[in-house]
């Protein structure tokens, strides 16, 4: 089974975020950055995937500047065989979800594959639009918030199961078609260290937008970014006794907290 | 908690930014590798160390081993992660690829292993079998490598190293395992071992033992001693495993930490019948030993580090979390807001002893493991003997000051901790617990100062100390030029020059007959040395430190002069704040913990020799 897995670096959670002197994006100097971790269930599902068939090849398409090549690396350590890499600074700087979508169509068009999997979100901008406009250039259904896979043996349909609001739906779905990994979904394996060196010879096939044939423009910009307020210190509530304090409890929630 | 078994900045500077060890990638032996692949290498350790390894350490301490009809079984966590760990080729790191390794320079798999040393407990069923599996490589026969190296380099099968007898510990000599030789080539072995770290367990299907023991008619003494191979399930012709050999786990030591470790008391040989092959040649058996015993010394040291550095970061976080008390500048108002406990003076003080002895051993031990790939990779003959004389020198240095320092490291964070660093609450007490046992086992540090003292200061009649000498005064050398640095270089080279004159001192000792002076002083010689060694690899490191501030505060227009501006710098760039730390660090220990050197030095110069003198009556009364 061929599968292409979209993935985006981002910098990793435990990391100090702090917004550029601009405020329109995040200081990018001294992040220490890693592989979406949506994303990475989708790696670790496409290589099952391939496990289980015994045939075909994992391809990585990644939109981002030179550190991009890290994340790929590590993909390609852990088993995947191939990778494209649009590195493209400028276009990513600017790169809202529906440029990124196409400049993923343009690099994913051409490829081979069954299943094309997808993180449900980038956990830095979180937008989550990426599959859905993604699929609809490349005319193919989308699935998101995947939890479980069974693709059948002929490879023409998968049963899908999704994570809904407190259940789950099971779906089928003709193939080729776009699945979002959701946690649950299966438990990525580490690289190993044959893989890590085994990722290195790996083809890794880098273009630009332009070599793409895509020139789109963003549709939206990013106005302003800001960290969320730091959290006030709290404040105990004075009173007689416990109906008084209601009152004045009621009274700081409408007036002060503007939430009554 | 994640992130907090080591600094990974500090990690990254000593290997590229002190000693370059890029350059590696420049010989052919390595030259397959690259510095993004070490990047990554040292990445996923981390993940490994992080998500795997590090969580395991309590449960594995609480629910410790146990002995069931003559079967240990490890704590239950230890399964998946030996096998996460097997399956990534963490077991063979440094090994040639043509017997299954990953061929990677002996700093890379050093320094990646630190990420895993602070749970030794588990770390050393893989450690060990690697161990006794590079043993099998180098004097084992080719059959003997086919039958056992490769299962046990992949983690199938694991190993152990089976040395110490009830009455012979640090006298290995008295060994009295007995060893007879069978008609077909093979022998039995018959005695009593103890003390078998990982002994046995339930991790694999066979375990390799190599033992040392005697064999019938040879001499007495460490002459006389022979290395064999004893499994635990006998190998047959076709690989498949076959009986179980004739040796009984008569118990399993309770211990003060190490608790998910097994440590084995092992009967060979109660029906006459358990088999036994020779490795290497017959009465060759220590000079073999020594070779995993070497490696295992330089393993123990980077346990004290490992431990040291967990305990450390721990014990920061907490120091920055941890409200009480107010302010110096407060202290009489008792309204004023609770500060975190690393503004008291006290706490900072114990934080920076613990950052510059941790920053110094870390510094230590990758330099030392670096000397091996240096010593492999030079073409040139004196210059690859010059690199295996430092090794030999710092061998014992490492083994022996980082397991004692790490543990008063260890300690110290339970101190900053206060009453609940005491409780099983926080992971600090078992930290200490665990790393206790690394100044007992593989060599005594009494007897790794013996090593020094006795063996590596004269070796070629003391050229190889001479060397580690020379690599200090041109480190001072360089930096004595630099006005910021001066002072500290000029502390470290009176130090270095104590170090050398104590040195002739002790050879001047053994002409005049009085050998009790060295040997009892051969402890705090050894710790004194280390202190000179720590001083010299931290000024180096603060000379590189100076460079590469200086050069970002010129990138980014910041006069480092205006100490205002500087730290608002610092505030805000990691690597600012990085370089100045480690500047802070070198100036603490050169100025604080080195001046012990002058009072090492008039107490040896004294040869005082109460310890000898006081009548055992004495003791007590």
């Amino acid at each position: 089974m061929n599968t292409v897995v979209c993935m985006k670096q981002v910098p990793d959670t435990e990391t100090l975020i702090k917004i550029n002197a601009e405020g329109t994006g995040i200081v990018t100097e001294g992040v220490k950055w890693v592989m979406g971790p949506y994303d990475e269930y989708g790696v670790e599902e496409a290589l099952q995937q391939k496990e289980k068939f015994k045939a075909g090849k994992v391809t990585i398409v990644s939109l981002g500047p030179d550190r991009a090549i890290e994340a790929i690396r590590t993909g390609l350590a852990m088993g995947a065989d191939t990778a494209v890499h649009i590195n493209d600074a400028a276009f990513y700087e600017k790169a809202d979800p529906y440029a990124t979508a196409s400049a993923l169509a343009a690099a994913i068009k051409d490829l081979e594959y069954d299943v094309i999997f997808c993180g449900k979100q980038a956990i830095d901008d979180d937008s989550g639009q990426v599959p859905a406009i993604l699929g609809e250039l490349l005319g193919l259904p989308v699935i998101t918030q995947v939890i479980k896979l069974e693709v059948a043996d002929d490879k023409s349909k998968a049963t899908v199961t999704r994570e809904v609001e407190g259940g789950h739906a099971i779906i089928d779905v003709p193939l080729p078609a776009i699945l979002t990994a959701q946690k649950g979904l299966n438990e990525p394996r580490y690289a190993s260290l044959p893989g890590i060196m085994k990722a290195k010879k790996k083809p890794v096939d880098v273009k630009t937008v332009a070599d793409l044939g895509v020139s789109v423009e963003p549709m939206t910009v990013i106005k302003e970014m800001s960290l969320p307020p730091a959290r006030q210190a709290g404040k105990i509530i004075e009173g007689e006794d416990a109906a008084e304090k209601a009152k004045a409890l009621a009274k700081a929630l409408h007036e002060e907290a503007k939430l009554i | 908690m994640a992130g907090l078994i080591l600094d990974e900045r500090d990690q990254r500077f000593v290997l590229y930014e002190m000693l370059d060890i890029e350059k590696v990638c420049e010989t052919p032996m390595f030259a397959d590798f690259s510095k993004d692949m070490f990047d990554m290498v040292l990445s996923e350790a981390q993940k490994l160390a992080t998500d795997e390894i590090f969580p395991i350490l309590t449960d594995g301490d609480k629910e410790g081993c146990r002995l069931e009809n003559g079967q240990v079984y490890v704590p239950k966590v230890f399964h998946k992660c030996y096998q996460i760990y097997c399956e990534g080729g963490w077991i063979a790191m440094s090994e040639p690829p043509e017997v299954g390794g990953q061929g990677l320079p002996v700093v890379m798999s050093t320094s990646s292993r630190e990420w895993f040393m602070h749970n030794f407990a588990f770390i050393a069923y893989p450690g060990l079998t690697e161990g006794a599996a590079h043993l099998i490589e180098v004097y084992g026969t080719e059959e003997q490598k086919k039958k056992y190296m490769e299962k046990m380099y992949t983690g199938q099968w694991a190993g152990t190293m089976a040395l110490t007898e009830p009455n012979a510990g640090s006298d290995v000599g008295n060994t009295v395992t007995k060893a007879i030789r069978q008609p077909d080539g093979t022998f039995k072995l018959q005695g009593t071992k103890i003390f078998i770290t990982a002994g046995d367990h339930d991790l694999t299907e066979n375990i390799i033992h190599p033992v040392l023991a005697r064999i019938e008619g040879d001499p007495p003494g460490t002459k006389g001693i022979s290395l064999f191979i004893v499994p635990k399930y006998i190998v047959n012709e076709d690989g498949s495993l076959g009986k179980r050999n004739d040796y009984e786990i008569a118990k399993t030591e309770e211990k003060m930490g190490i608790h998910g470790s097994s440590t084995c008391l092992i009967n060979f040989g109660d029906n006459n019948e358990c088999y036994a092959e020779l490795l290497g040649e017959e009465r060759k058996g220590m000079r073999i030993m020594f070779q995993m015993m070497n490696e295992a010394r330089l393993g123990v040291g980077m346990q004290g580090l490992a431990s040291a550095s967990i305990a450390y970061m721990h014990a920061l976080q907490y120091a920055k979390e941890r409200l009480q008390g107010s302010s110096l500048e407060n202290f009489k108002d008792p309204t004023a807001p609770r500060v975190p406990i690393i503004q008291h003076p006290d706490v900072r003080r114990m934080l920076l002893w613990m950052k510059s002895q941790v920053d110094g051993m870390r510094a230590l031990i990758y330099y030392t493991a670096y000397c091996i790939d240096k010593e492999q990779t030079i073409e040139d003959e004196a210059e690859k003997e010059k690199w295996e004389g430092i090794l030999e020198v710092l061998t014992p240095i490492c083994k022996a000051y980082c397991s004692d320092i790490g543990f008063r490291v260890t300690e110290t964070a339970i101190q900053v901790y206060g009453g609940y660093g005491y409780c099983s609450e926080y992971p600090v007490e078992q930290i200490m617990r665990d790393e206790k046992i690394a100044s007992i086992y593989e060599g005594t540090n009494g007897i790794q100062a013996l090593d020094l003292v006795g063996r590596k200061l004269g070796m070629k009649k003391g050229t190889y100390f001479m060397n580690l000498l020379g690599e200090m005064n041109a480190t001072i050398a360089k930096y004595k030029d630099y006005p910021e640095l001066k002072d500290l270089a000029d502390d470290v080279q009176a130090a270095v020059n104590s170090l050398a004159d104590v040195g002739m001192f002790f050879a001047k000792c053994g002409k005049e007959g009085k050998f009790l002076i060295p040997v009892g002083n051969a402890y705090p010689f050894l710790m004194m040395m280390g202190k000179v060694v720590l001083g010299w690899l931290l000024l180096w490191q603060a000379g590189i430190a100076k460079d590469k501030l200086d050069a970002l505060c010129k990138e980014k227009g910041v006069d480092p002069a205006d100490k205002a501006k500087l730290n608002e710098f610092i505030k805000d760039n990691k690597d600012a704040a990085f370089y100045t730390g480690k500047t802070m660090s070198t100036k603490y220990f050169i100025k604080n913990i080195l001046p012990e050197v002058d009072g090492d030095v008039k107490a040896i110069k004294s040869e005082d020799m109460s310890i000898m003198e006081i009548p055992e009556e004495s003791f007590a009364s």
